[in-house]
């Protein structure tokens, strides 16, 4: 009995092995080197100085707020819009919810450079936008693109189909009947919610925003093109250090910070695994 | 995402790096010099072995094989996928093998390769044939790495403007140029301005049509923030990678942010080369610097409105040469002269115009008429700047005192 369950154990190392050394050649090894090369000074030696300049050098601060700015900003509007959108798929019928159950991943599978470009043709000063607005007997619009609001709508674009996705099959899970019974109990539609249907999600809610946390602060795509030239998000700022004033040990520090704050997010989202698991068994 | 490419772009540098040491640490001498051309060679996608025999034109009768290293954006390799057939066709005896290293990945590792291979010992470490820009000519100048090319070998020689040559000691060949220019929508723009200040007045009389492009992300906006902050700095300045002539800049650095509030956006810099030619492209802007061969082949093929015009201001802007240099232990050098001969010959030369919109590399009399016109008034008047280093400099400080203002 004891033997079956020692092989049993070697059997299970066995297989965890090559996904822990993949992991550990392509993400553990690296960051254990960039965090060394952030480490370096101007001479050689060791010390705190290229972390010193990410918070002292006044570009680089309002790099990191004007990305946490964004990162938020889209975190907050991604969330509402999925959420309304899986919940209206979830508890509704008919015709639309149809159309968008067939469309809304189209997203995903839209190359992002091309969806950038696409973006910058649409909302750009002489895009489709501003021609249909004129068509239509409106004046100019704002501009849209080279500044926060562009970056907030490419990643509105990026996050959304998948969150949706995620919380769709989170609102799936929610029994019908649970819903059934506590209307007929005279539950509002407001309580319903707050007291049923949000509890129940909550989890993925958390696993959703992990994701697109970490998807927008380290986005490069859409801020190199569609964002302004200062101040930079993180992704952007990182390749202008890193290739053009090469500045590898700055580059790495930005890099390690920016892992830094995913860690965060990512304790979050371990640190609620782990605790299902253990109510589990 | 960022984190994960850095990581593995990092990755991937040590990996090379630890394969090229690995090649020239372990060599002593005679036999494993082939290895060690081999493995350099296998690193730099499949070319073939360097080692072995040396002779132009071999006993038995097979193709002698040379190795031609060169960098550059698509329209490079599209170059000189053009010239070589060309060539090839008319010289069975020769073969050409074209190994083609994207920009932004190698250059710089093709050179310290050169550079390497003769401290070994090891000949030209199989690159018998180089191109690259000016910085790197004379860098290999100091390291006496370029053949001086000779004029009894290479006929063609001659009908290059002379002084071209002498400005980088007959070590490196000239073989097309291009700058960067003022493209502009001549609808909008009747008479383009002549000089720098005309331009500023141009830029201030019309809010909000001029565009550059970030000068961190291409040499068009980068050149017109090198003249900006030359303007008024000796003429010599632009010769030199002396970084006490930054506390000059500040004088530029204020007309540029000056010009902050009438450029397009007010204040907003278009990523890429191609950036600022997408909004001329657009009709946002009306006048933009670009570089004359991305702008002339998108007027070519259309991207561009028929009413696009280029110009030149005086002093002009950046621009020059690209070179072919031929590294002095390369032991092929009667085959690539055959080769050099011909890339100078008015038929190839009109690949270069017509392929790529350079401006070809020989004095312009030898040309057809036709071309001739094509760059009346363009193909002259550009400078050379050669500040080194002091490039990344100027792109930090533009990032925090322009951009961010």
């Amino acid at each position: 009995m004891m033997k079956k369950q020692v092989k049993m154990g070697i059997l299970g190392l066995l297989l965890v092995i090559p996904s822990f050394l993949l992991l550990f050649v392509t993400v553990v090894i690296p960051i254990g080197v960039s965090f060394k090369e952030s480490l370096t000074n101007k001479e050689g030696g060791f010390d705190l100085s290229n972390y010193k300049f990410l918070f002292t050098d006044k570009l680089m601060r309002s790099n990191i707020v004007f990305s946490l700015e964004v990162t938020v900003i889209s975190v907050v509007i991604v969330l509402i819009v999925s959420y309304a959108l899986a919940a209206y798929m979830r508890f509704n019928n008919g015709k639309i919810v149809k159309w968008i159950k067939n469309m809304y991943m189209i997203p995903i599978f839209i190359p992002s450079v091309i969806a950038t470009y696409g973006l910058i043709q649409l909302l750009g000063n002489h895009g489709w936008l501003s021609r249909w607005v004129l068509l239509l007997g409106g004046g100019d619009i704002p501009r849209l693109i080279f500044d926060m609001k562009g970056i907030i709508i490419a990643q509105l674009w990026f996050n959304i189909p998948f969150t949706t996705m995620l919380l769709g099959s989170a609102l799936t899970g929610v029994p019908d009947a649970v819903i059934e019974s506590a209307k007929d109990v005279g539950a509002g539609k407001m309580r319903l919610f707050t007291r049923f249907i949000l509890p129940l999600t909550y989890k993925t809610l958390l696993v959703a925003i992990t994701f697109v946390f970490m998807g927008v602060i380290g986005s490069f795509t859409a801020p190199f093109l569609l964002g302004p030239n200062a101040p930079q998000m993180l992704g952007v700022s990182m390749e202008q250090i890193f290739s053009v004033f090469q500045e590898k040990q700055q580059a790495s520090a930005l890099a390690f910070f920016t892992f830094l704050l995913c860690s965060v997010m990512g304790y979050f989202y371990i640190r609620s695994m782990v605790k299902e698991e253990g109510a589990r068994s | 995402m960022l984190r994960k490419k850095s990581a593995l772009t990092l990755l991937t540098v040590t990996t090379v790096t630890a394969a090229l040491l690995a090649g020239c640490g372990s060599t002593n001498n005679g036999d494993n010099a082939a290895n060690n051309g081999a493995a350099i060679n296998g690193a730099a996608n499949g070319a073939t072995n360097a080692g072995g025999n040396a002779a132009p034109a071999d006993a038995a009768g097979k193709p002698v094989e040379f190795n031609f290293y060169f960098t550059g954006s698509e329209n490079v390799k599209s170059l000189w996928d053009a010239i070589i057939p060309m060539f090839e066709k008319d010289h069975a005896d020769i073969k050409v093998n074209e190994v083609y290293i994207p920009s932004g990945t190698g250059a710089q590792p093709t050179y310290d390769r050169i550079l390497a291979a003769k401290q070994a010992g090891k000949g030209s470490g199989g690159i018998d044939l180089y191109e690259d820009g000016l910085s790197n000519v004379t860098q290999g100048q100091k390291d006496d790495l370029w053949d001086t090319l000779d004029p009894a070998k290479i006929a063609n020689l001659a009908s290059v403007d002379p002084n071209t040559l002498k400005d980088v000691s007959n070590l490196a060949l000239p073989y097309r140029s291009s700058a960067v220019v003022l493209a502009y929508n001549s609808d909008k723009v009747k008479s383009p301005p002549k000089t720098l200040d005309e331009l500023f007045a141009w830029i201030k009389a019309n809010p909000e049509r001029f565009a550059y492009n970030d000068p961190s992300t291409g040499g068009a906006g980068s050149s017109f923030v090198t003249t900006t902050l030359y303007d008024k700095l000796p003429e010599d300045a632009i010769h030199s990678t002396d970084a006490s002539i930054e506390k000059q800049w500040d004088a530029g650095f204020k007309t540029l942010k000056d010009l902050g509030k009438y450029v397009y956006g007010k204040g907003i810099y278009p990523k890429k080369n191609q950036g600022t030619l997408d909004l001329l492209i657009s009709g946002e802007v009306d006048m933009i610097p670009a570089w004359s061969d991305m702008a002339l082949e998108q007027i070519g093929n259309g991207q561009l409105p028929e009413t696009t015009k280029i110009s030149q201001i005086t002093p002009g802007f950046n621009g020059g040469p690209t070179y072919l240099m031929v590294p002095k232990l390369s032991d092929k050098k009667d085959a690539v002269n055959e080769f050099l001969n011909f890339v100078l010959s008015p038929e190839a030369q009109a690949v270069v115009v017509t392929k790529m919109h350079g401006f070809p590399g020989i004095q312009l009399s030898n040309m057809p008429q036709d071309i001739q016109d094509s760059f009346k008034g363009v193909a002259e008047g550009f400078r050379t700047f050669n500040i080194g280093d002091l490039g990344n400099e100027i792109n930090k400080r533009w990032q925090s005192d322009v951009a961010a203002q």
